[in-house]
């Protein structure tokens, strides 16, 4: 029986980031692709939109919703950066079809276009030191739930020096009965010291 | 037994089928354990991790050995270290390499060993694997010594487009429990065919063709040698003294796209010779070359997407293709959308900095909407023990990376308008730089626009007055009312530049967003109501 979330233990809490980092479990009917990857985000279901009205369920809801966004980008973030570093060339399944990212002011649009662009960016290794989230308002988003997420650390690319960066991602979630996919709708990155690189 | 895919079972029948599977995947590896070889150019790190080590270099049966640039154990005289090495010397004396590498395929391409491998393929019959494999690969192929290797199943093709076709059928297969079927490929030495008796016609064939290719100079092998593959790493005194630089750059491995990976073997598989475990056995394609230029040239044509090999960045132009030289791209400065939308935002910052930075930001409630959040952060450093400019802004600090306390977590993100107010005007007094503003829009949708500014402030009371922060400050924004935008999330990020020496960088004339807009005096300022 699943326990409301506030109340997990950190065990539990553990146990389910495992659980859904390395899913394993049955394929869903709509399943067409055969098993999970693990370029993946998957946090459980969402919850159902609770009856509006009183300032109690709006704060309910709300902190439901502060602990989704906080849950799927503490899952992202570490999926998205060891996927950058480790596995590139899987780095856009983590993408919408038509996402944008804008990296150090240069646009990149749509998968393909992403793809070539990972591709042609050096290897790298990420170090994230700041991680901080908010669940984007509905009104913002016409109730498709979204998560902003914004990073912050090191990066050093193959044959360049290391920089500080910033980064931004609008996550939009995928409801399945029986779990949420995140996938990045937006990307902005910059280097902190943009405008000396 | 084995069925399309996409074919539903019931369950019962899923429970024999898996039984059956078990039972299958038993004998394989009874029979595999005493035929073990040596799999080809180990992958990248990705797999290492996986705990495939499959992929790395197998237990070494003493009875049988996979030792593709090895003369045959019928031939051998003395140590084989020591053969190989003159073994060498005579190729070197006789063959310049370019003639050697290119081969005398029939048909005029480049001859040379690829090692498929299917991970996990131990899981499967080798008939329907193939004949799987073959529905989907657009060039016919010739298998060659397939075999399963502890989890994984794999055989060699000879040609380099057959080997790139194979590698397309990736993630293009299914088996029977729906899971996609990768397919890996990497460049190989010569399958050892003395080893195994193989009467096929099909390898027949295939001997008849190698013939061909027969470098006369050669002598004492039992199978006509092949052009050596070029090698991607060093032999043993050079790998000893420059580890690092005699690694090819491991690469990005992806399961449904082949990797064209040169591996990046650690240095561990390198030391620890085992007592009679010959040098050549963990290393396929060590190479027979000093001059490593002429088979990077080689390598790059055939797999046009894999980086510099020894991890060197540095541009080639008359070796490499353009793709191998991996540069970033250039940093530019603000991105707007539309000039429609770039004016909207940056008549809102103006507005939106005048009151932050009034001495009374109570004037920002009018900003936000009721339900509008907001959070800080400043960086984490735990190196930093001399107190900072930061300081004020630590205790409103939300870093979900290291703080765990969900009741701060709740606390830290600021929500309904008022509270954000407040909690804005509990912050240090300010003044920005205008001038020094960077936006980029990074999403823009018909409900929303998204979009960071990056600039400068300076402290303006207090014990840190005068010094200068840099901040990000990320904004989603609804279309308000009057053609002005109401915040829905408000994020900030403050950092000390003078860390990094970047903060000159900032005030330089460098082009920002402002740039084209007149920019408030200080008496103006004053001047507006609050």
């Amino acid at each position: 029986m699943r326990k409301c979330r506030s109340h997990w233990s950190q065990g539990d809490r553990e146990r389910h980031q495992r659980r859904s980092y390395y899913y394993e479990g049955p394929h869903t009917s709509h399943s067409s692709c055969g098993g999970r990857t693990r370029e993946e985000v998957v946090t459980p279901p969402l919850p159902e939109h609770a009856a509006v009205g009183s300032p109690m369920a709006m704060s309910v809801d709300f902190k439901t919703y502060v602990d989704q966004a906080c849950r799927a980008a503490e899952e992202f973030v570490n999926i998205y950066y060891e996927t950058m570093d480790k596995r590139r060339r899987a780095l856009t399944r983590l993408y919408l079809d038509k996402a944008t990212l804008i990296w150090n002011g240069n646009a990149v649009s749509g998968l393909d276009a992403l793809n070539n662009f990972f591709d042609t960016l050096p290897s790298s290794e990420f170090q994230v030191n700041m991680l901080d989230c908010q669940p984007v308002h509905e009104q913002a988003t016409q109730s498709q739930t979204t998560v902003l997420v914004v990073t912050s650390g090191t990066v050093k690319f193959d044959g360049n020096k290391q920089h500080y960066f910033n980064q931004n991602f609008l996550l939009t979630a995928q409801s399945t009965p029986n779990n949420t996919v995140w996938k990045i709708a937006s990307d902005c990155f910059r280097f902190q010291d943009w405008s000396s690189s | 037994m084995s069925l399309p895919s996409g074919h539903t079972m019931g369950h019962t029948d899923q429970v024999a089928q898996r039984r059956a599977r078990c039972s299958d995947i038993y004998q394989r590896r009874l029979s595999s354990r005493s035929e073990k070889v040596n799999p080809g150019i180990h992958s990248s790190s990705h797999q290492q991790q996986d705990g495939e080590a499959a992929m790395h270099g197998a237990h070494m049966d003493s009875s049988v050995r996979y030792t593709p640039y090895a003369i045959s154990p019928y031939n051998r005289k003395g140590s084989f270290r020591k053969q190989d090495q003159t073994h060498v010397n005579m190729e070197r004396e006789q063959k310049p390499p370019q003639r050697r590498m290119e081969g005398n395929m029939p048909d005029g391409t480049l001859g040379s060993w690829f090692k498929i491998t299917v991970p996990f393929g131990i899981k499967y019959n080798e008939k329907w694997l193939l004949n799987l494999i073959r529905n989907e690969c657009s060039v016919p192929f010739i298998p060659v010594e397939f075999h399963y290797e502890n989890m994984h199943a794999s055989f060699f093709v000879e040609n380099a487009s057959i080997a790139y076709a194979l590698k397309n059928v990736s993630g293009k297969i299914w088996d029977e429990d729906n899971e996609k079927i990768s397919i890996f490929v990497n460049p190989a030495g010569i399958p050892h065919f003395a080893q195994k008796e193989l009467k096929s016609e099909k390898v027949e064939k295939i001997k008849l063709a190698m013939n061909q290719q027969c470098d006369v100079s050669q002598e004492a092998l039992d199978i006509q040698r092949l052009p050596f593959y070029p090698d991607m790493m060093t032999r043993d005194t050079k790998m000893a003294s420059n580890p690092g630089k005699c690694m090819a750059a491991s690469l990005h491995v992806h399961e449904e796209n082949i990797p064209m990976v040169m591996s990046a073997v650690g240095m561990d598989k390198w030391k620890g010779t085992e007592p009679g475990e010959k040098c050549a056995d963990r290393s396929p394609v060590c190479t027979t070359f000093s001059d490593n230029s002429s088979n990077i040239n080689s390598i790059l044509e055939l797999f046009p997407k894999l980086l510099c090999l020894d991890g060197q960045q540095s541009p080639r132009p008359t070796l490499c293709g353009t793709e191998a030289h991996k540069t970033l791209p250039t940093c530019k400065g603000s991105f707007f959308g539309s000039e429609m939308l770039k004016n909207l935002v940056l008549q809102f910052l103006q507005q939106y900095y005048l009151i932050y930075d009034s001495g009374d930001r109570q004037g920002l409630l009018s900003a936000y909407h009721d339900e509008a959040c907001f959070s800080l952060s400043i960086p984490f450093n735990p190196e930093d023990s001399a107190p900072s400019s930061l300081c004020k802004y630590f205790k409103d600090s939300r870093n979900i990376k290291i703080l765990k306390d969900p009741y701060l977590k709740g606390e830290l993100l600021r929500h309904t308008k008022r509270d954000i107010v407040d909690s804005l005007s509990a912050l240090p007094k300010t003044q920005h730089d205008l001038s020094s503003f960077l936006v980029d829009m990074w999403c823009q949708t018909e409900w929303m626009l998204c979009f960071s500014v990056n600039g400068v402030f300076k402290e303006v009371e207090g014990q840190s007055q005068g010094s200068v922060l840099a901040f990000t400050r990320t904004f989603i924004a609804t279309p308000g009312s009057s053609s002005s935008l109401c915040i829905v999330n408000d994020k900030l990020f403050v950092w000390d530049t003078s860390h990094q020496g970047t903060q000159s960088a900032l005030f330089t004339l460098v082009p920002t967003a402002f740039s084209s807009v007149p920019a408030f005096s200080q008496e103006q300022q004053k001047m507006l109501p609050s």
